[in-house]
């Protein structure tokens, strides 16, 4: 089948979705400029960039950041009201409420009894059933209890949550959390605020082809460019908030992340070349004026 | 037994009562329930002064009360007082001490947490918290509102007392805001009734329950019978937080017949920044 980029990018039928979602090829109802959207826990999604809200420098760039991402999904913290600060210092007076899904973590959690408990308080605010798991196990890392996570998955997919856990990226881990009823699967780039980039692109890229829910990559990215390996690599969208948040620009930033994963996705879409040892010239032989030397080269072409 | 225990704090101010002898209208007052009594006098020179905090200390022994004077250590000693109260500006605290002794009662004013916690590091046997409202009493000082009431119902340990334009018309608020002690000055002393006032917010101080809760992981006494009133109590209402009680979660329509009782274990949660 052959790509339109131009239709993929504003609407019509792209290619099938390569990542277990559905899209909107086969029901027609998602309208002109959502060529290329997703269908995550039910909700069929337009953007592919999952906006996370901390550590923005005031809740006025936060908004902008998140108008310039596009994001149609954030995600957000629990955490207890401080008592002594009379101030409301809730996320939520800043969002706009319709349009946006809500996707709650379970951070401070270390094993799969607190991520439950975090979970239903999430839940009984009343802005819907998802959540992200979120178990770290380790206080320098933040690095994701595999166990605790998978536990934990289990459990709230049995009480009727929509889950997204954040796990270490790990393929087999991976495929018992979607076994397990996860909605997508999260896989961390790299440990969470790092930007390091995606540290296991290989494991990613087994992950995203093995599975058939939507796989998220979250966490450890530093820039638009790990946004573009990661949609290259076959994931469905990204989730960022530290490369926006602490960026220079974090509006320009949130701006950039959204191109680049709009970019890798095309690129997926679109089929990359195989990677070659030597060069493939990108004219054609015949006719050439010159030739080169039998060893120019150096690497023995002729012998 | 601790050398303070008192609910309803009285103080002197005999310009809110023209024509009426302090004698008369203290009397009253003890009547009414007044538990502890304040002289306060910053215009009268010390002999008048000490006659007054004579006249004092025979009425408040009659009615078994502490009797504190306003500043001059040496003048309270002389007339019996069991005790100083000193703004943030008069005489220093351990100055006060060595003259009073170990035993006598001093009280410090404070118009902050951290004021608060330095008296309480200091020594001090009780502090003022206040004032809670804009008062006459101490014209030019800003009122530091009902979140000094709440951050000292968190926070102190030691006895502390609202004040401050406290009268019964807004004395439950600050009840509810977790005060457990009020003293007035004008709303009794300037009242017609000065003993049917001391009755009423006495009776209102009483009537106010409380509970020794963990809220948010801190402990924390609380007036409130409820958890809709513990919300209100910390200015919670209306915000959107999720409230579990002993690890239940509470839907909200629930709060209003959650009852409070010590030992329960609260947390009150909503949504912040995350990725």
């Amino acid at each position: 089948m052959r790509l339109d980029v131009n239709e993929v990018i504003r609407g019509g039928s792209g290619r099938p979705n390569d990542d277990g979602s559905s899209g909107n090829r086969s029901d027609g109802t998602t309208g002109a400029n959502t060529g290329d959207s997703w269908t995550v826990g039910g909700k069929t999604l337009t953007s592919r960039f999952f906006l996370g809200t901390g550590r923005f420098p005031s809740p006025a760039v936060m908004l902008q950041a998140l108008q310039a991402s596009g994001a149609e999904v954030i995600t957000f913290a629990v955490r207890r009201v401080n008592l002594d600060e009379v101030a409301d210092d809730s996320i939520l007076q800043h969002l706009p409420e319709e349009r946006l899904t809500y996707l709650p973590n379970t951070s401070g959690a270390s094993n799969a009894d607190e991520a439950v408990r975090i979970a239903r308080l999430a839940r009984a605010a009343g802005l819907g059933d998802w959540i992200k798991v979120e178990i770290s196990a380790d206080a320098r890392t933040l690095l994701p209890d595999p166990v605790e996570t998978l536990k934990a998955t289990e459990r709230l997919v049995k009480e009727g949550f929509t889950v997204l856990p954040y796990t270490s990226d790990d393929p087999i881990l991976c495929r018992y959390l979607a076994e397990a009823g996860a909605s997508a699967v999260m896989p961390g780039g790299a440990p969470i605020g790092t930007g390091l980039g995606i540290l296991n692109p290989y494991n990613l890229g087994l992950i995203a082809e093995q599975l058939n829910v939507p796989v998220i990559v979250d966490a450890g990215l530093g820039s638009a460019k790990d946004a573009v390996q990661a949609m290259e690599l076959g994931a469905a969208a990204v989730l960022a908030n530290t490369p926006v948040a602490k960026a220079g620009d974090p509006v320009a930033m949130a701006e950039a992340m959204a191109l680049a994963i709009r970019a890798g996705r095309l690129a997926r879409l679109a089929g990359r070349i195989p990677e070659l040892p030597y060069a493939s010239a990108s004219s054609a032989e015949a006719g050439k004026l010159f030739t080169f030397a039998p060893d120019a080269a150096g690497l023995g072409a002729s012998s | 037994m601790s050398k303070l225990d008192f609910k309803l704090y009285v103080i002197t101010g005999e310009n809110y009562h023209p024509g009426r002898t302090l004698e008369d209208v203290m009397r009253e007052a003890l009547h009414g329930g007044a538990d502890i009594v304040q002289l306060r006098d910053k215009t009268a020179k010390e002999p008048e002064l000490l006659e007054k905090a004579r006249l004092l200390r025979r009425l408040t022994r009659e009615f078994g009360v502490p009797f504190i004077v306003n500043d001059y250590p040496r003048l309270a000693l002389e007339a019996e007082a069991d005790g100083v109260h000193i703004g943030q500006d008069d005489t220093g605290f351990s100055e006060v001490r060595e003259l009073l002794g170990p035993d006598r009662i001093i009280g410090i004013s404070t118009h902050s947490l951290e004021q608060a916690l330095a008296a309480e590091d200091a020594g001090a046997d009780y502090i003022g918290v206040g004032p809670v409202f804009p008062t006459g009493t101490k014209p030019g000082r800003k009122a530091v509102t009902l979140d000094y009431v709440r951050q000292a119902a968190r926070h102190v340990r030691i006895p502390w007392v609202a004040i401050g334009g406290i009268h019964t018309g807004n004395a439950q608020e600050v009840l509810n805001a977790g005060a457990t002690r009020l003293c007035a000055v004008s709303a009794i002393v300037g009242s017609d009734d000065p003993a049917s006032v001391c009755r009423k917010l006495k009776s209102m101080i009483q009537t106010s329950a409380g509970a020794d809760i963990m809220l948010n992981g801190t402990r924390h006494r609380t007036q409130a019978a409820t958890l809709k009133q513990l919300v209100e109590e910390n200015g919670l209402a209306g915000r959107r937080i999720v409230a579990e009680a002993d690890g239940s979660i509470i839907p909200r329509e629930g709060w209003g017949e959650t009852m409070l009782r010590s030992g329960m274990t609260v947390e009150l949660v909503h949504f912040v920044g995350g990725g």
